[in-house]
Parts: structure tokens; C-alpha cells; sequence
């Protein structure tokens, strides 16, 4: 314990404590200059301070120029990176590495339809560089985003090869619709974050997020989550470049799962739970009796006492069975250059990531092309291809099986206690096939007009085509789901995905004098999407030897088929207009017609406005040259939420099949059965809302950006309130009409927070580059009304305890905790009886639930559903991030730290076997753990709830650079070594990763793994 | 330059898609404004109507844990949840999820019996087949009504299917007007419908008499006893006389149904489905090809142990009787000793339809009535079973149930006596105690009632009928009632949705 809070805060000293380090200082001088990635850097002007004499890098990034005095400096300049000096003293040949300038002024962003000076930004936008993504095998790049950005919250819900992630940007502002922000890929709308499986993070150039409505506004009814802009790598003109990257990664269990070791303390458990729990004695379990044609061995017999018998022979370590160490790989390939008419960049990637747990993993290849051509001074036309090919297989398997039990029995088949024990993780494994395929396809076309020297226009047609393929067979009497499809299931699942958008638009550029600059963007899209689907499902086959490949076999067969079809219509415009480079306007609008909107509700319009002002500009301020940047921003606009199906505001007939007597018949008629609820029973809507329209986000931000001696210490601040109405929201009504629920606008949600990002060059001289960084976010989630309900219970309705335990309560965050409070271990039946609880509850060793409420609002001496209230809170009070980067010559380092504070997890792994060891007993009144007892029924309470709090030392990498043609025909080689999900410092069940998903339910998730990543790069 | 044709191009184009309207092209949806117009479409919809009968809601699972948990005949495992033990030991609220999905499932089938009977008269169509759809949309309406009103009372009536929220509001209408619409709904159904089988699993001319009788019959019998809530019945006798005379039109008038002689082949689906004759006047039907849990019934499931797969005879009675495999199940249900130990020994009804014996491999295993493996009914039983799929249709109107009410409408007279009897016999119990008082023989025809019904769902509105449940399920019994007796409470999503149920 010691130990690691020792190591706590060595880590964090390390990030925080600001080293003071010394820097250190006729002819013909030569030399190259690369990028952070060891790539040449063509075209970079070096000039000898103070004179006019200078030369640039040529293709290699090669140069000689010939200076007067050893005094000389000479000064390295490049756009987009920082600017070196360097002495030229005795030294002849200079081998100098650019770093790429995250925070100069200078920097354009990318913002939606256009780009922009950063300096120039009124709304709150993060940029974050391709290069700074962590180096460690991610199946999709959603992942990689976690805690780089303030305001930017990324929950992995585990670690299943091909998972996505949920990303939530200032808060989740919807009950029922979609919380995602949008993805947009170079200029594309893709649809919601989540599993951006497309993209090889190696292609990214950058990312930027939009966060409040002035950033946001431009996408209108799909901005109200934040929008994500991921712009890939473009081919720069010069001779070609080819790099290769790979990632060679071994994997292992970040923490020891919890299991019994030793059959006898299970046994003993056993027997104890089932004796206290009233069993009669027969039924006791490890008493050396057969049930249902399973012996049960003694516990003499476990531990070898038993004169009679001998000792028994199993003690399986499911763990060893179930978990592996995994290797797995990624390869990119990338080729790009051009001249002044072309440009191009083609790139290849295979990935293959093997999951921790044994037959499951996922591979994935994607290729990509972009291609620019300039047909004449004003016309460029260019293509964007991307496509993407996913194999997954496999599934998540459990390792807390009794090491009592074998993996075979006597004949060699799979070992099971009962005909309906599908726990066997190897037969479940070896068993059941499982494996999806995925393919899409993106591709855009654009031209780009030049009509005058300040006004172009460009037009884009994009299109998405996927489609993906999941086959399913559990075979005859081997799990649940056989079991309730007549003996054994097969299945193929299609989904085929079409979008089509056009995009048209103008964009104006034009400066008054030194005093007015004008940028104006206007234009008009279309785009129609349609993803179909089908299901075959199969029931009761003759044997298992053709498993799903014949499912017109089956003795039951199932077609399901269904079409979804949408557009959306827009038309959009911002206007930006700097004053004398000091005061700065926005405003921007969207107006959206979507079809998946009722009749009376169709369109709608989304405005914003922004004003900042660059303090440091101003004359009051050039007695300050330190501070180098001074911006106060302040933003306020309106983004909507269409983030549900369509047909909503249909009515819907229902069909449902009849028997009579000689067959089945088909029926149609009112109420339309959807999904089923949370707790299986089928929810009927179908009646028709034509009023149903946008949820609507009314955000305010006010941001102050600060940067000090050049940029080198910059500090960026926002606080913003976003207040979400209208939501579109399932409403439960009376089912006396017939229907269960229908889409209404209705209720109200509110998010505020604070948002610091930090970035600090501690360090820049020729042979040492240090660099800290740090981001925090903290986010006040409240539902503030939710029409006629004052709580709903959402999600899975938990068997263990019979309810479910995530409500949106009104006055509470999203997703807060509804059950009983508790008081630790009941000690004497007194106490128990006193405490309100009857019967074997009642009784010392069992949980105390405590009795706050009755009918009448008051306890009332019986602990019962009344109760039940908000337990708990699964947001996090903030989230933070501290990352560094230091090089030394050739050889960097960085690292990077991630933290969660504040937040409840409900953990129904708590009562593991290391705490059940710990249970109440006569002989060890606990008061944290339960007595053993097998008819516990466990209600819902704050005793599962445990703080989530966590900070994990996210990655670390460490690389070797080696000089520029040490090889030949080599221009850059890197090596590195990366360490993902290093240690995870956390008061949590024991070092059990807390980081569960977003309700923050622990379930038993998939373990996330513990990487270790060798990587190269060659450029050529 | 060229690139302005272009530039025209795309605007002509952006301009001609933006004319498009953005209205929604549904796809694989059927609704009022396209259904509802041809002979096919009447049928479809009454199919629709019945479809909901034989859901995991209503008749193959929910109606039996709401009608029979709460008598002597039935209790749950263990491990059930909290709303079966609610219901067990009568002490129901509000949110109790088996009574919310029971309440739920009926108006569900309420809003598609609505449907037919708005809109099926329109439809051009052969008059005779048009008249027997809607006939049988008004006794399936009756049916669930009369559900409704023997479980909670004073209901919503609600007469049209909703087409907008506004018409969501609704105050609840008096006992009284409810039976009004149920009897006025089986006699149209009753005249509109002129044949007396049209098909396994739909309703029919005697169906229609039958429920009419039994509806009769609970007027009569609350009247009579003081039932709770029935004050506004004038004449007991009266409605004793109307039973009688459409149960009589059952028992005498026709011959599509009739008594099985044989306890066991009564439910045997591979007879009862089959033969020309049985006493299944109408079912709640199912097949085991059904493609999912409604449309096969798993209700069999409920009732069977989980020990181990099952082997019976399958005519105790005959010592020839060949055994037949039943497979198992999930011990949900518990056979009350209460029940178990009422019958006589040797009545077949004990001996015949309750399992108390079964093999596996070859080996013998007795079932004790105290343990959690119970002796369970094999009314509902499929040795042909696929998977958990059985073809186990609910009885809703069976012959014996009307020939009972005959003779509890009739009284002790000759034929009243001749019904009874005819129950007993086949039970191998020989004939109820001449010359008792008329009060005397109802009862004993109730008490009939217990024994012959027992797991088809009519305990529990018998006793409410006779104001009996103290008297039976406290006093002799020992239950204790909390809530519940006579009425359910009325679901609170209700009562919280529906601005005009506000207490």
C-alpha cells in the first residue's frame, strides 16, 4: 500500500515539478532537417540571423549554405513548426529536428466547411495532431482520444478486440436519442462517434472537436453532441515518400482475476451457504453424494482426509484456460508526394489483434487514397477513398467456474453438473461459432472553383457503402439459447448501409484596408441514407454438422427484414468578420429538414453567434511582451438532436401469426410490438406523432485563451452551460389505449462545466525538447424535468437483485443509482428485527438495509420497495490528464497519465471469493462482508456501490531515432517501445480496472489489457 | 470558361432535389390509411385479434399465474418474483407486474377487437363470412372485458382504437355498464355468428352461448351471495334462469361438442385438436411449430419438475397403457397440498390428471406434495414437445365448465342433477347426496367446480362469485388476505398515465 502511493506520487512529481535544465552554443555548413517523425522536411527556410543571406531544404530536406563567422546563428524556420536556432561555432554539419508547433497562432484549424487562422476562432475548438496519438494497437480510433482533449469524456467498456468506445463531449445532453457527437471525416459526415473502425490511426492527420453551439452550429440538428472533424493525410509535392510503420504487441491480464484457488475453501463456502440459506441436509452440495448423475465430492475428500476414498482429482485453473497472452500486429504502408499539379497519399493497413481470452479476435485491413489534381489556375478537382475490411470472431468467456470441476468427464465430452450447465468455458469456446465480417466502402469527389481571387466554390459528392454479415450456431443442447430455440440455433445477419450526400458552397475571403477582414461561407446539402437488413435464423437441426450453412434445414425457420430511410436537407452559412485584428464576430446558422420529423415539424433552424477579443493585440498590452496571446471568447447558440430511428411519427400497424388448426394465419392491426423493455415484455407503439420534432441544446460558453513568451506556456479556459429541451423521449402511456409508448418532445437536461487545457515547452534547445501538458474537465450533469415522471428506471433489469438500477431521476445527474441505503452487517437478530427486516434477513450476518421511508413518507418499521432512493452517482466529479514529451537527440520519451474522480461504480463482482473468504461468521464479525448464504436475496444497494476513482498511467514510449542515411537509402528509422494500461492507481476492489462504461455498472466486463508495443517506422 | 456549366450544373441539381418535399416514404409499414379494404385484410385482422390470446402475457402464462396463485390450487417456487408471491398470498398493489401485464395484455386485445368491429363493416365482402368476423371481434371484446371486470372491477371502456393521445383520457365506467356491453356484445356475436365450429383457436356460435352462460351465471351467484360490488343486479333468479338457458342451449341443443368419457384424452392434443368432437368449444390455440413463445405455449414449463426428463403412463386407469416421455420443465409452479389433499383418493381427477409418479432410465421417483418437486396436472402436457415448444392449447369455454354451469343454473332438478353427475362419474365418485336444499347444491356444484377445474383459471372468480374467499381461503385454508380479494388493484402505469383514473 505504501509502496504504491509512493509510486503515486513519484509519478506525479515527475509531471509536475518543473526542472530547470541549462541550455548550451567560416565556412560552408550542411546539414538536414527532419520532422518529430524523422522525416525530411523539404522547402524549410534556414537563415542566418540578422542577414539576408538564407537558403531552403531541398526533397531530402537536405541543405548547404555558406555562412560568414563562427558567430553566426542560424535560424531554422518552417510553417507549422517552431522555429530553431542554432549557433554555428565550430560545427559544420547540423542535423536538426523540427518540432511541429501545436500552439502557434498560426496553426489553421480545421472547422466545419472550411478552415481557419486558430487565432481567428471565436468558439471553443480542440485540435489535436495525428502525431499525438498513443502509439498502442486500437481497433478503432475513438479509443485513442481518451484523456487528450478537455471537455472530450472516452469510457472504454472493456478490452473485446473491435470494441468501440462512448465518447461524450460536454455531457450527455438526451434521454432517449442518440448521445453521440457526429463524426466528420474530411469534410464528410459520417454519423455517430462510437466505432471509427475506418480509419487507421496512421492516416490521421488531425483531429479537431467542436464543442460549443458557435463551433458546433454549422451542423446544426446533428451538432447538439459535438462534432468530431478527423482530417486524414493529404500528399505534399515533392519525391515520393514511402514509410512503414509497424506495432509487434504481446498482451497480458492487468490484474489476477478474482477466483477460487482452492476447492476446499469454495466447498466449505458452499456447504456454509447452503446450510444457512435453510437447505435440507440432502441438499447440502459437498457431502459425497450423486445428483443428477454428478458426484459431489466430500471436503475430506477435497483435501485427501478421506480414508475411504482418494484424494479428488481436480483442480482446474480456469484462468489459465480461459486467458492467454496475445500477440498481435499492425502494418501500414504509405506512399505520398506529387508535384505542383498533383498530389496523392496511398496507404495500406493490416491489423490483427488477438483478445485476451482464448478464440477471440479481430482483423482488419483498410486502404486509402487521396488524389488532388489542379486542372487550371482555378480549378482543382480531387478523390478521397477509403475502404475497410473487419473479421472478428469469438466471444467473451468466464473463468469463474468451480476448480472442482473438470473440463472433461469420464467419455471425454464437455463436463457439465447439469443438463442445463452451459458454464464450461471450453465448450463454449470450442463450440460456438461466431464470426462477423464487415466491408465498407467511402469515397468522395469534389472541385474546388476559384471564381475570383476572394471567392471559391466547391462542390462534393460523398458516398458510404458497408455492409456487414454476422454467422451464429450454438449447437444442440449447448447453451441457453439453443435450449430456447428448440435444441440449437443458427443465424446470418446482413446489414447493407447506403448514404449519398452532396455538398455545394461558396466561400467569400476579402479584406477592407488593414482593418476589415470578411470570410463568408454559404451553401446547400443533400443527403439520403438507406441501411437494410435481414435476419435468417434457424431452430431444431437434424445434427450440427452444417452448423448455419443450410439454415432452410432447420425445424424452424425465421425471416426477419427491414428498410430504414431518411434525409436531411440544409441549408448553412457563417459569416466571420475580424476587426483590426482585435475583435472578432461570428455568426452562423443551419437550417435542417429531415424526413424522420413529423408533418408539422420538418424544418428548423439552429443560430449562433460568437465575439472574442485578442486582448494582447491591443496598445495597452505591448508593455506585456511576455504574454504573447490574450483571447476572451464568449459564444451562445442553439443545435438539435435528431438522433432517432425514423417512422416515429407513422402509425404503425403491428402483424402477429395465429394457429388454427390447420396452420398458421397472419394478422395485422393497431400497436406496433418494438424491442422488448428492460424487464422482456413487449412494448407496443405504433400510434403516430406528428408534432415530433428536434431536441434543441441552448449553449452558452465563455472561453479565455492565454499564451505566454512565445507561446511556450499556453493556457486555454472555458466554462459553459448547455441546456437540452425538448428531448425526444419514449413517453410511457396509458395502456388501457392499447400502446405502451410513444415519441414525444419532452423534458429538460442540463450540463454545465469547466474545461482547462494546459501545454507548457519547458524545454526547447537543439539537443533537448521537453514538453508538459496537462487537461482537465470537470461536468455538472442534472435532469431537470421529464414531463409528468419524476424518475424512470433504464437499462438492464438485473436478475441478482430484480430491478433495474439506473434511473434518469429529475434534479439528479443521468443514470443515478436507485436503491436501499445500508449500514453495514447486521450483528444481533435485535438489531436486525429493529432495523425493520424479517425472517432469515433479519438474522446477524446479513446485509442491514435501512428503513427511511413508508407510505407515508416517514419510516414505518418495515424495510420494503418505499425504501428505495438515489444511492449513487456513476459521473465523475472531473476527469484529468497530464502528458510530457521530452527528446534528447535522438532519443525521445513520453508518457501519459489519465484519471477519473469521484464516481460510483455499482459493482456486483463485490462478494468475489477473496471477499467471501472475509465473510461474517460468529467468529469474525465482519462488518464489511455478508455471511455465506445460498437464498440471500440481494437487494439493490448502496452496499455494491464502491468509489470509481482511478488514475492510470495510460502510456509511456520510449524511442530511439536514428541519424538521417546511417543506412543507406534509409531517410528516417524509429524505433520505439510503448507501454498501454501500465498501472491503474485506485482504491477499487482490489486494483480492479473501475472503468466500466458510462452507466458504470461492473458486470464482469472483458479485462483491458496490459500492452507492451515494439514499433518501427522507415521512411524511404 | 467551362467550370460555370458545371457550376450551373450542380445548382440546377442542388435546386430540383431541394423541391423534393422531405415527407417520409415508409417502408414495410402497414397501417389504417392501407389496411382495412379487402375480404383478405377482414381475415387478417381477426387473426390479429386472436393472436393475442395465446401470448406469454395473457393465456400461456400471465392468466394462470393472476387467476390460480391466489387459490388453493397453486403456489410458486422459491425463487419467483416478488409479484407471483403477492398475488399467492393476497396482498396485490398497485405495481404488481403480473396484474400491470395482465390488465396491459387485455386492453392490447380490447384496441384490436375495436378495429375489426370499426372498420370490417365496411369492407365489400361475402355478407355471411363479414357477419361471422365481426361477430367473433365482439366476443373476443366480451371476453376480455369480462376479464377485466371479474379481476379489477370498474374498468375504462373504451369502444374505438386510438388514434391520437388526446383520446388517451378515460374515466372508469361502473360494474354495471360493463356487463351491459359484454352481454350486449355476446348476443350480437351470438346472432352474427351462425356457425358452431369454424376452426381450432377461433370462437363460434356455442363459444359465444357458453360465455354467455358463465357471464350470466356470475351475475346470478354474486347477486345472490352478497358478492362485493354486484349490488346492481335486480334478480339473481332471473340472471340464474338466463344461465341455465344458454348454458342449455350448450348441453342440449348441439352436437360439434360434447363429454369426453375419457379424463386423459380430453388433454390430449393430438385428440382434442383432431377429433370431430371434443370438449375444447374454444381454446386459446398453439402449435409447437410456432415460431416463437405465443404462438407455441411453454405453460407447460411452468407446472413440470426441472429434476429430470419425465416418463408417465398415459392412462393410470388402464394398466395396458403404453408411458409416454413429457420431458421436464422449471418447477415454477407448486401444487398446493390444500387442493391435492381435498380430493378423494380415488377420484380420477387425483389418480388420472395429477402426476405423482414418474420414470427416468428406468428408474421410479415418487413426487411428495410437501417438497419442491410437487405432484403437477397433466392437463398441460406434449410428449411431442420440440424443445420448450409445446402444442398445449388454454382452455377458455370447455364443455364440463358449461355443463356445470347448467346444472348450477338449473338447481336440483332432474337435469340439474344428471349434469353433476355426469362429472362425477367420470371422476369415479359417485353421485352427489340426493334432495338438497337449491342453496345446498349450488355449493356442492362449486365445490364440483374446484375439483373438476382445477388449473384452467376459473377457482379464483368461482369463489369470488359465492363471496367465499374468506370463507374458503382464510377459514378453512388459513391464507390470510390483505388486499386483492374480490378486486385487483388497478395497475399504477394506469393510474399515472390516465389523467381521469387519478384516485
Amino acid at each position: 500500500m505504501i509502496k504504491r502511493r509512493l509510486l503515486y506520487y513519484l509519478t506525479v512529481l515527475f509531471f509536475l515539478v518543473p526542472w530547470v535544465v541549462q541550455a548550451q552554443s567560416d565556412g560552408l555548413v550542411t546539414g538536414t532537417v527532419k520532422d518529430g517523425q524523422s522525416q525530411p522536411l523539404p522547402g524549410v527556410s534556414i537563415m542566418v540571423k540578422g542577414t539576408s543571406t538564407g537558403t531552403t531544404t531541398d526533397a531530402d530536406g537536405k541543405f548547404k549554405l555558406q555562412v560568414g563567422s563562427a558567430d553566426a546563428t542560424l535560424v531554422f524556420s518552417f510553417v507549422g513548426f517552431q522555429s530553431q536556432e542554432a549557433k554555428v561555432g565550430s560545427q559544420t554539419e547540423f542535423n536538426i529536428v523540427l518540432t511541429e508547433d501545436i500552439s502557434t497562432l498560426q496553426e489553421v484549424v480545421v472547422v466545419g466547411y472550411g478552415e481557419m487562422k486558430k487565432s481567428d476562432l471565436t468558439g471553443s475548438v480542440a485540435t489535436l495532431k495525428g502525431d499525438n496519438l498513443n502509439k498502442t494497437p486500437a481497433s478503432s480510433m475513438d479509443q485513442l482520444l481518451q484523456g487528450k482533449i478537455a471537455g472530450v469524456q472516452v469510457i472504454t467498456n472493456g478490452g473485446q478486440p473491435g470494441s468501440g468506445a462512448t465518447i461524450r463531449i460536454r455531457g450527455a445532453s438526451s434521454l432517449n436519442g442518440s448521445k453521440d457527437p457526429l463524426v466528420v471525416v474530411d469534410g464528410y459526415p459520417w454519423g455517430d462517434a462510437g466505432n471509427l473502425k475506418q480509419i487507421n490511426p496512421d492516416d490521421i492527420e488531425s483531429i479537431e472537436v467542436l464543442k460549443d453551439a458557435s463551433a458546433a452550429a454549422i451542423y446544426g440538428s446533428r451538432g447538439a453532441n459535438g462534432v468530431i472533424l478527423v482530417t486524414t493525410r493529404k500528399g505534399r509535392s515533392g519525391s515520393p515518400r514511402i514509410t512503414f510503420n509497424t506495432l509487434q504487441t504481446v498482451s497480458t491480464l492487468a490484474v489476477k482475476p478474482d477466483v477460487w484457488r482452492d476447492p476446499v475453501e469454495q466447498a466449505t463456502y458452499d456447504n456454509e451457504a447452503a446450510t444457512t440459506g435453510g437447505s435440507s441436509p440432502a441438499d447440502i452440495p459437498f457431502i459425497g453424494t450423486t445428483r443428477g448423475g454428478v458426484y459431489y465430492p466430500s471436503i475430506a475428500e477435497l483435501r485427501g482426509l478421506d480414508p475411504n476414498k482418494p484424494q479428488w482429482p481436480y483442480n482446474t485453473d480456469w484462468v489459465d484456460l480461459v486467458y492467454r497472452n496475445p500477440h498481435s500486429q499492425s502494418y501500414t504502408l504509405t506512399a505520398d508526394g506529387g508535384s505542383d499539379k498533383t498530389k496523392y497519399s496511398i496507404s495500406g493497413n493490416y491489423y490483427k489483434e488477438d483478445g485476451l481470452v482464448i478464440a477471440n479476435g479481430y482483423d482488419k485491413y483498410t486502404g486509402r487514397m487521396n488524389l488532388d489534381q489542379k486542372l487550371t489556375n482555378a480549378v482543382t478537382v480531387g478523390t478521397n477513398v477509403i475502404l475497410a475490411y473487419t473479421n472478428s470472431r469469438g466471444q467473451q468467456l468466464g473463468a469463474g467456474r468451480s476448480p472442482i470441476w473438470p473440463v472433461y468427464d469420464a467419455n471425454g465430452d464437455y463436463f457439465k453438473t447439469s443438463a442445463t450447465d452451459f458454464g464450461n468455458p471450453i465448450a463454449l469456446a470450442n463450440e460456438l461459432y461466431n464470426k462477423t465480417k464487415t466491408f465498407d466502402l467511402l469515397a468522395s469527389v469534389y472541385a474546388n472553383i476559384k471564381i475570383t481571387d476572394w471567392l471559391q466554390f466547391r462542390t462534393t459528392l460523398n458516398t458510404k457503402f458497408g455492409n456487414s454479415v454476422q454467422d451464429q450456431y450454438d449447437p444442440i443442447n449447448s447453451t441457453q439459447r439453443a435450449l430456447d430455440n428448440k435444441g440449437s440455433y443458427g443465424s446470418i445477419v446482413n446489414g447493407n448501409y447506403n448514404d449519398l450526400l452532396n455538398e455545394n458552397y461558396f466561400t467569400i475571403n476579402k479584406t477592407f484596408g488593414d482593418v476589415h477582414v470578411i470570410t463568408l461561407t454559404g451553401g446547400f446539402s443533400i443527403q439520403k441514407t438507406t441501411n437494410r437488413f435481414s435476419t435468417l435464423t434457424g431452430q431444431n437441426f437434424v445434427n450440427d454438422v452444417l452448423q448455419n450453412e443450410n439454415l432452410g434445414s432447420a425445424g424452424t425457420m425465421l425471416i426477419s427484414n427491414d428498410l430504414q430511410r431518411f434525409g436531411l436537407q440544409s441549408w448553412y452559412g457563417r459569416a466571420n468578420y475580424v476587426l483590426k485584428d482585435r475583435y472578432l464576430f461570428t455568426l452562423t446558422g443551419r437550417a435542417d429538414g429531415s424526413t424522420k420529423f413529423g408533418a408539422d415539424n420538418k424544418w428548423a433552424f439552429f443560430p449562433s453567434g460568437a465575439v472574442a477579443w485578442k486582448i494582447h493585440e491591443e496598445n495597452f498590452m505591448q508593455a506585456i511582451p511576455a504574454v504573447s496571446d490574450l483571447k476572451l471568447r464568449a459564444s451562445y447558440g442553439l443545435t438539435g438532436n435528431q438522433g432517432i430511428a425514423p417512422y416515429q411519427t407513422q402509425d404503425r400497424f403491428g402483424s402477429y401469426k395465429y394457429y388454427v388448426g390447420t396452420g398458421f394465419k397472419t394478422g395485422f392491426g393497431p400497436g406496433f410490438a418494438g424491442a422488448n423493455d428492460e424487464q422482456g415484455r413487449t412494448v407496443v407503439s405504433g400510434l403516430g406523432n406528428s408534432k415530433l420534432k428536434w431536441e434543441t441544446t441552448k449553449s452558452f460558453d465563455v472561453g479565455l485563451d492565454i499564451g505566454i513568451l512565445d507561446q511556450r506556456f499556453t493556457l486555454t479556459a472555458d466554462y459553459y452551460i448547455k441546456n437540452t429541451s425538448d428531448l425526444l423521449r419514449l413517453q410511457t402511456i396509458a395502456p388501457s389505449s392499447g400502446f405502451d409508448r410513444q415519441w414525444i418532445n419532452d423534458g429538460e437536461i442540463s450540463n454545465r462545466g469547466v474545461e482547462l487545457g494546459l501545454n507548457a515547452e519547458v524545454l526547447t534547445t537543439d539537443a533537448l525538447t521537453w514538453t508538459v501538458g496537462a487537461n482537465f474537465t470537470m461536468n455538472r450533469n442534472r435532469v431537470v424535468s421529464m414531463g409528468e415522471s419524476d424518475r424512470v428506471l433504464i437499462g438492464t433489469l438485473y436478475e441478482s437483485v430484480r430491478q433495474q438500477i439506473s434511473t434518469y431521476t429529475v434534479n439528479q445527474p443521468m443514470y443515478a443509482f436507485y436503491g436501499y441505503k445500508t449500514d453495514g452487517i447486521i450483528q444481533t437478530l435485535e438489531e436486525g428485527i429493529k432495523a425493520g427486516l424479517t425472517g432469515r434477513d433479519a438474522e446477524p450476518g446479513e446485509i442491514k438495509y435501512l428503513d427511511i421511508s413508508g407510505p407515508e413518507g416517514k419510516p414505518d418499521g418495515v424495510v420494503n420497495e418505499l425504501d428505495r432512493t438515489i444511492i449513487g452517482n456513476p459521473n465523475p466529479n472531473f476527469i484529468y490528464s497530464f502528458n510530457t514529451n521530452v527528446r534528447y537527440k535522438q532519443f525521445d520519451f513520453s508518457a501519459q497519465l489519465y484519471g477519473v474522480q469521484g464516481n460510483d461504480v455499482f459493482d456486483f463482482q463485490k462478494m468475489s471469493p477473496s471477499r467471501q473468504l472475509q465473510r461474517w461468521t460468529l467468529d469474525n464479525p465482519s462488518n464489511d462482508y455478508p455471511r455465506a448464504n445460498n437464498s440471500r436475496g440481494y437487494r439493490a444497494s448502496d452496499f455494491f456501490l464502491t468509489d470509481g476513482s482511478f488514475l492510470r498511467l495510460q502510456n509511456v514510449t520510449v524511442g530511439y531515432n536514428l541519424p538521417s542515411e546511417t543506412i543507406k537509402g534509409v531517410k528516417s528509422l524509429r524505433v520505439f517501445f510503448s507501454g498501454n494500461n501500465l498501472y491503474t492507481f485506485t482504491g477499487f476492489h482490489g486494483g480492479f480496472d473501475p472503468e466500466v462504461g458510462e452507466l458504470s455498472i461492473n458486470n464482469g466486463s472483458y479485462p483491458r489489457p496490459r500492452a507492451f508495443t515494439l514499433g518501427l517506422n522507415i521512411g524511404l | 470558361m467551362n467550370y460555370r456549366k458545371y457550376l450551373y450544373g450542380t445548382f440546377l441539381t442542388a435546386a430540383l432535389l431541394s423541391c423534393s418535399d422531405m415527407e417520409e416514404q415508409p417502408y414495410g409499414i402497414i397501417n389504417s390509411t392501407t389496411f382495412y379494404k379487402t375480404p383478405e385484410d377482414a381475415e387478417s385482422a381477426i387473426v390479429y385479434c386472436y393472436s393475442i390470446l395465446p401470448e406469454v402475457g395473457y393465456y400461456s402464462r400471465g392468466y394462470t399465474i393472476v387467476t390460480e396463485l391466489p387459490t388453493e390450487n397453486l403456489t410458486q417456487k422459491g425463487d419467483a418474483g416478488t409479484s407471483n408471491f403477492e398475488l399467492d398470498e393476497l396482498r396485490t398493489t398497485a405495481t404488481n407486474s403480473n396484474l400491470d401485464d395482465m390488465w396491459t395484455y387485455i386492453y392490447r386485445g380490447i384496441s384490436r377487437a375495436n378495429g375489426v368491429i370499426t372498420n370490417v363493416p365496411n369492407i365489400a365482402m361475402n355478407q355471411t363470412t363479414r357477419d361471422q368476423i365481426v361477430g367473433e371481434a365482439y366476443f373476443l371484446r366480451a371476453l376480455h372485458y369480462f376479464n377485466l371486470v371479474r379481476m379489477f372491477g370498474e374498468v375504462p371502456i373504451r369502444l374505438q382504437t386510438i388514434d391520437t393521445p388526446t383520446q388517451i383520457p378515460l374515466a372508469k365506467s361502473p360494474v354495471k355498464d360493463v356487463y351491459d356491453l359484454i352481454i350486449a356484445d355476446l348476443k350480437q356475436s351470438e346472432q352474427l355468428i351462425t356457425v358452431p365450429r369454424i376452426s381450432e383457436g377461433r370462437a363460434n356460435k356455442v363459444a359465444a352461448q357458453g360465455l354467455l352462460a358463465k357471464v350470466y351465471l356470475h351475475l346470478a351467484s354474486s347477486k345472490s351471495s352478497a358478492s362485493p360490488g354486484y349490488e346492481f343486479v335486480s334478480n339473481a333468479d332471473e340472471m340464474y334462469t338466463q344461465a341455465a338457458a344458454y348454458a342449455g342451449k350448450v348441453v342440449n341443443e348441439q352436437t360439434t361438442f360434447a363429454f369426453t368419457d375419457n379424463l386423459v384424452d380430453i388433454w390430449n392434443t393430438e385428440i382434442y385438436k383432431k377429433a370431430a368432437v371434443s370438449e375444447h368449444i374454444f381454446d386459446a390455440a398453439v402449435d409447437r411449430s410456432g415460431d416463437r413463445e405465443g404462438s407455441f405455449s411453454k405453460l407447460p414449463n411452468m407446472f413440470l419438475p426441472a429434476d429430470r426428463p419425465m416418463e408417465i403412463v398415459y392412462n393410470p386407469s388402464d394398466p395396458a397403457s403404453a408411458k409416454i416421455n413429457i420431458g421436464q420443465g422449471w418447477s415454477h409452479f407448486r401444487t398446493e397440498a390444500n387442493l391435492y389433499n381435498n380430493y378423494a383418493d380415488d377420484d380420477k381427477r387425483k389418480t388420472d390428471l395429477i402426476v405423482s409418479k414418474y420414470w427416468n432410465a428406468g428408474t421410479e421417483y415418487n413426487l411428495d406434495i410437501t417438497s419442491s418437486s410437487r405432484p403437477f396436472t397433466r392437463k398441460y402436457i406434449d410428449p411431442l414437445r420440440i424443445g420448450d415448444a409445446s402444442s398445449c392449447n388454454t382452455p377458455i369455454v370447455r364443455y364440463s365448465d358449461i355443463l356445470l354451469v347448467y346444472a348450477e343454473g338449473v338447481g336440483p332438478t332432474t337435469e340439474g342433477y344428471a349434469a353433476i353427475n355426469k362429472i362425477r362419474a367420470r371422476a369415479g365418485v359417485g353421485d352427489l347426496a340426493p334432495g338438497l336444499s337449491v342453496d345446498a347444491f349450488r355449493k356442492a356444484v362449486v365445490e364440483e367446480r374446484a375439483n373438476e377445474l382445477a388449473f384452467e383459471g376459473n377457482r379464483l372468480f368461482d369463489l369470488r362469485r359465492t363471496n367465499s374467499m374468506e370463507e374458503v381461503l382464510v377459514n378453512k385454508y388459513g391464507k390470510t388476505i390483505t388486499s386483492g380479494a374480490y378486486f385487483f388493484p388497478i395497475p399504477q402505469r394506469e393510474i399515472d398515465t390516465n389523467p381521469l383514473m387519478k384516485p
